[in-house]
């Protein structure tokens, strides 16, 4: 358990991003390994490696997603990478790019010819343009020397990769969305499985789709490059292998760390250099979307798939934000809801009218005009939220705070009652510098 | 054209005019028809188009701008219209030389975005979403720019300014009063030039080719 530098094995050789470094680092020996076997056969070697998707949802990589695309070339397949990486906490994403762009194409091809996929498409958030240009720049080399575009390594093998850059949207992370914006629409999400066929029955342009994650697809190059059994000697039973872990917070250290799955989450906090200015108080483990976890429920969880759901929380996107006890629960809840509300892309009236209800009810408690009975209100409307739109993004507005309710409700009670924060003038984030007493004379 | 419909892009407007002259240079249009290409449908290439009217317009997209998109891939005023109002990166209105937006979400939050923005408020005179009497700087919140390791940080053009606090955020205005780079035309210009193919050679917005060579930024 610790840090296991899988994917990051390269990330600080000089040049790394340059084609002739790469290569000289084992780049392209994944794709050549795979060029030289039946497409099944890639796939089941990442079925053997046990690699889930590690953008949040944690789906049987090689079981689900690769296998389920289309064993024939019947129709055009596509690939997308799903690098709209905006789970907030997360920035793991932004360094493979950053640092390894070739591991990200590399398993971006490899996906192409084990789902007899002939174009794949990168949708890069708009604002990652640093990211973005060493993508570019990875790119433009593969082609030049023939592991892009026609007639790979002389295998026959044809595959186009471009980038798409968005435009600002947290929504369009969703999978369904995305394909929305790759198709130049507004980024609304699309029903799931049951009600709509899944992307590798139909997806862009009602063709098969794999969409996968940044990080699944670097992992994939690493499968590939040394072989599933190797990646599942690491992890745990049912998470094998690694999750690059984004800390940030209160922390001394925070940075990415890819550590190895199943390693205790306090563990993770003092290789991060333990907390700073004030003791433990609070951690959310896998990005804003996930229940937040008080310090005397953290010695338990560790830093998988199930261990992290056994312990009312989730791995998510691996966004690790930890706080300190000068942190105001409920203020840091305004702000996550705030997010929310500005982030839902409007479609669905759950969400669309829930996120805005909860901002409001929290902007008003923390602006003096909290009234009793606002607590109720609040895990009454995140319960007509949950589970009642096209996508997840209202589910994800009110995990956090039921679970900031369960944990830290006498904050919240404290705010209602004396009008402040139990913290006084010292909490993080710092009380609204303008309270509007007018507020608490109006509903909600 | 009935002027009895309204279009919802802010304060009321008239229904717009058909562009009198299209604005696209001759290396737009190129730009534009490449990127045409990677798709089957050419509808994909509406956010693409967005940014390349965004980069030609100077930096914002008037319905001029939305109406030249459309027209040029076949698609309604509304449809693109749709589109440009969606995505939060699409500037409606002008924009001051620099967009400062400060990221104040979770992270950023408790190590002192709140703290940066009300500085700024104090030192620029502006309040949050006002641009400065120059012309030179409009202040913004961001919702998360997800590289909280580094936080706080703000987005302006096509950089990422980090460990940003209360005490240094004035060297950043500095330095961008100085600066050529970092305006909205610069941003656009890098997106547009990352959608094309063999661009790394030549770079773009506020990077040269020759600052690609090593990826910019602490080493987190």
């Amino acid at each position: 358990m610790g840090i296991l530098n899988l994917l990051f094995a390269n990330r600080s050789v000089p040049g790394i991003n340059n084609l002739d470094v790469y290569l000289n680092n084992n780049g392209y020996k994944g794709l050549k390994r795979a060029l030289a076997m039946e497409p099944q056969a890639v796939i089941e070697d990442v079925k053997l490696a046990g690699l889930r998707g590690r953008g949040g949802a944690g789906v049987p990589t090689g079981g689900l997603k690769w296998n389920g695309m289309p064993k024939n070339a019947d129709k055009p397949h596509y690939i997308i990478c799903n690098a709209d990486e905006g789970e907030p906490g997360t920035f793991k994403d932004r360094e493979l790019m950053l640092k390894t762009a070739f591991s990200v194409i590399e398993g971006m091809t490899i996906a192409g010819y084990a789902t007899y996929s002939s174009v794949g498409y990168i949708y890069i958030r708009g604002e990652y343009v640093e990211p973005a240009w060493q993508i570019r720049k990875a790119i433009d080399q593969a082609y030049a020397q023939g592991y892009l575009g026609k007639n790979i390594l002389g295998t026959g093998f044809n595959y186009d990769l471009y980038i798409h850059l968005g435009a600002g949207s947290y929504e369009c992370g969703e999978e369904s969305a995305l394909m929305s914006s790759l198709m130049g629409e507004r980024g609304n999400p699309r029903l799931k499985f049951p009600h709509a066929p899944f992307p590798v029955v139909s997806g862009l342009w009602g063709l098969p789709t794999l969409v996968n994650n940044v990080e699944t697809y670097a992992a994939a190059t690493w499968i590939l490059a040394n072989g599933g059994e190797e990646y599942a000697k690491y992890g745990t039973e049912k998470s094998k292998g690694t999750k690059i872990m984004s800390v940030s917070g209160h922390v001394a250290k925070p940075a990415n760390y890819e550590v190895e799955m199943g390693t205790p989450l306090l563990e993770l906090i003092e290789l991060a250099g333990g907390v700073v200015n004030g003791r433990l108080k609070a951690v959310i483990p896998g990005g804003s979307s996930v229940p937040i976890l008080p310090a005397d429920k953290l010695e338990k969880v560790t830093l998988d798939y199930e261990g992290c759901g056994a312990n009312g929380t989730l791995l998510g996107s691996g966004g690790f934000m930890v706080f300190n006890d000068l942190t105001d629960i409920v203020l840091l809840m305004k702000r996550t809801s705030e997010f929310y509300m500005h982030e839902s892309c409007g479609k669905c009236t759950p969400c669309r009218e829930g996120t805005r209800w909860l901002y409001k009810i929290l902007d008003r408690i923390t602006s003096g005009g909290g009234q009793p009975g606002d607590i109720d209100m609040l895990l009454d409307v995140c319960s007509q939220i949950d589970g009642r739109s096209y996508c997840g993004l209202g589910d994800a507005a009110c995990w956090p705070i039921v679970a900031a309710i369960k944990s830290f409700r006498p904050e919240f009670e404290y705010w209602i009652a004396n009008k402040r924060s139990p913290l006084g003038d010292r909490s993080v984030p710092p009380t609204p510098h303008v309270l509007n007493p007018l507020l608490s004379l109006t509903a909600a | 054209m009935s002027s009895s419909i309204s279009i919802s892009l802010g304060p009321r407007q008239p229904l717009p005019e058909p562009a009198t002259e299209p604005r696209f240079s001759a290396e737009a249009i190129a730009e534009l028809e490449e990127i045409a290409t990677h798709y089957p449908e050419r509808k994909a290439a509406c956010l693409p188009g967005l940014w390349i009217a965004q980069r030609e317009y100077g930096g914002f997209l008037p319905p001029a701008a939305i109406h030249e998109v459309a027209d040029r891939l076949g698609l309604s005023f509304s449809e693109v219209e749709g589109v440009a109002t969606f995505y939060t990166m699409y500037n409606l209105r002008p924009r001051g030389r620099h967009h400062l937006e400060i990221c104040t979400c979770l992270t950023c939050a408790v190590l002192g975005a709140y703290d940066i923005v009300h500085k700024l408020e104090h030192e620029l005179g502006v309040s949050v979403g006002q641009t400065t009497a120059d012309g030179e700087f409009t202040l913004g919140e961001a919702e998360c720019l997800n590289f909280c390791g580094a936080a706080t940080v703000a987005q302006v053009g096509d950089h990422y300014f980090t460990n940003l606090t209360a005490d240094n955020v004035m060297n950043l205005i500095d330095e961008l009063r100085k600066s050529e780079g970092y305006t909205p035309t610069k941003l656009a210009d890098a997106i547009v030039k990352i959608h094309i193919p063999g661009s790394s050679k030549t770079g773009g917005g506020s990077r040269s080719a020759q600052q690609l060579e090593d990826p910019a930024g602490p080493m987190l």
